[in-house]
């Protein structure tokens, strides 16, 4: 079986759809969000960072997920599915880092701090960055499919730890998703520069460069499953080769 | 559990447990008994840690002004690199002598196991830090026989080898063995590692801080527990198939 003819067509409708998307979500991001009080055109990068960052978020659950189905009914499919969103996922939380950082300059006057939050963020990126170790140290597909998504599922603890953790410890970084108590203390003390949205305006440009990280997520989620699926074709056919040629030498 | 399942209701769930508390026990007093007669285990943990901390006194220039200021975070670097050999070793008896496959032929269930190998390998890393703890003492003049540093030894301990027993399992059976261990386990375990090391520190001074300072600390750290443990129970079952 080679790749069907829908994913196919869905590949190509989500490379557009990405490709557009992106595109109307950099016009909106520089040209219709308008300028932060305190940061100044700076603050544009939040858009990425928040962005990418929900997104990679969305892709280590959809791995969780996939990892759970592929233990209950043994499906090579969730196992790709896993593989390629643990991929992306690391993908998207390198890209909200580097964001980070650069915003980090001129908002912190560093590139990189140790605190709670991004260290465990950088805990996060390298238990995913184990994954491919675990992967490529096991020959066995069944075995390999198995222990991977026992993998993800175990390292996901380290997600919803990230996520606890900056809602309890005291920050620097802001949250803006569900912020606590805590994170609005060290607001109140001037420890955060940047607290959040002011204005209607840049929720849309949020919610837009949100939904076009999204459509990007998905495009390469659809891309990564068809080149594991050719990956997997062409082991198919070359087994079949080697048999075909030891019987006629048989 | 095949005795039991001709009862019905509460006490056939009674029985069930009971059993499940049996062979629980009896995997934690096998492995006890197998290191009272060999004392491998232990005695390779102590031997690296002490090494370890005497290698760090080295690099830091037998400057103990600077040795104190870190030695919290020492303290759980030694224990999560000794605590790798311990799972490794206490695991990989299991593969050698070929127990394991007895194990799993036997009428109980297979969480019965891991928690019995959680249990047998946290006791062994609590008797490693007993005695980490009293080096400590000794050489950095720090007060970690305070209670509330001793409880959180003893829970990052068990969220720690929750994970740890979890990731061995996988480890032993693929090709790098025990290679591939810390580059998996050490990440996992940070999230946890992190506010026990902080928890710690707070307590180091002279005067004693008030619960509050630590509190969240200490949560962030049962909560991690709790998961690490919820996740083993739901997928031990599935590494140690074969």
């Amino acid at each position: 079986m080679m790749i069907s003819p829908r994913l196919d067509k869905s590949v190509r409708i989500f490379n557009w759809a990405a490709a557009i998307s992106i595109f109307i979500a950099l016009l909106i991001v520089f040209f219709y969000a308008p300028v932060e009080k305190t940061m100044g055109n700076v603050q544009r990068i939040f858009y990425f960072h928040v962005g990418s960052a929900w997104v990679g978020a969305v892709a280590f659950f959809v791995a969780l997920a996939a990892g759970i189905l592929y233990l209950r009914n043994n499906n090579r499919k969730w196992d790709t599915l896993a593989l390629a969103s643990v991929e992306i996922g690391l993908v998207f939380l390198t890209m909200a880092t580097v964001a980070g950082s650069v915003w980090g300059k001129p908002a912190w006057n560093t590139w990189w701090l140790w605190s709670p939050r991004l260290t465990l963020i950088t805990v996060a990126w390298l238990t995913y960055a184990a994954y491919f170790m675990l992967r490529g140290a096991i020959e066995d597909e069944e075995r390999r499919g198995r222990f991977a998504a026992v993998y993800v599922i175990v390292a996901f603890v380290t997600i919803i730890m990230a996520y606890l953790s900056v809602r309890i410890l005291r920050d620097i970084h802001p949250v803006v998703v569900g912020g606590t108590m805590e994170s609005a203390q060290g607001a109140s003390e001037g420890l955060q520069e940047f607290s959040g949205l002011d204005s209607a305006k840049m929720g849309i440009t949020l919610m837009a460069s949100t939904t076009a990280f999204s459509f990007l997520y998905v495009a390469w989620l659809l891309n990564r499953i068809r080149l594991q699926q050719l990956a997997d074709a062409v082991k198919d056919l070359k087994i079949q080769v080697t048999t075909r040629l030891q019987g006629e030498h048989a | 559990m095949s005795e039991s399942s001709s009862l019905v209701g509460p006490a056939a769930t009674v029985t069930e447990g009971r059993a499940f508390l049996t062979a629980v026990w009896a995997i934690v007093w096998k492995d006890l008994r197998i290191e009272q007669h060999t004392r491998q285990t232990i005695s390779v943990m102590v031997m690296f840690s002490v090494v370890t901390v005497v290698m760090f006194n080295f690099a830091l220039e037998a400057n103990l002004d600077a040795a104190r200021n870190v030695a919290t975070g020492l303290l759980w670097a030694t224990i999560l690199l000794a605590g790798t050999l311990g799972l490794n070793r206490s695991l990989a008896i299991e593969r050698e002598n070929q127990t394991i496959d007895a194990l799993l032929m036997a009428p109980i269930h297979r969480n019965a196991i891991y928690i019995g190998k959680v249990i047998s390998i946290t006791l062994f890393t609590l008797a490693l830090e007993a005695i980490l703890v009293l080096l400590f003492i000794v050489f950095f003049d720090k007060p970690l026989w305070r209670p509330v540093v001793l409880l959180v030894l003893v829970l990052g301990t068990i969220g720690y080898v929750a994970a740890g027993v979890i990731v061995t399992s996988m480890t032993i059976q693929t090709r790098s063995r025990e290679v591939l261990l810390p580059v998996l386990l050490l990440p996992l375990s940070l999230p946890l590692v992190l506010p026990a090391a902080t928890a710690v520190a707070t307590y180091m001074f002279p005067q004693l801080p008030a619960w509050g300072e630590v509190q969240s600390a200490v949560y962030i750290v049962i909560i991690y527990d709790l998961l690490m443990l919820t996740a083993g129970f739901l997928t031990y079952h599935f590494v140690v198939e074969s």
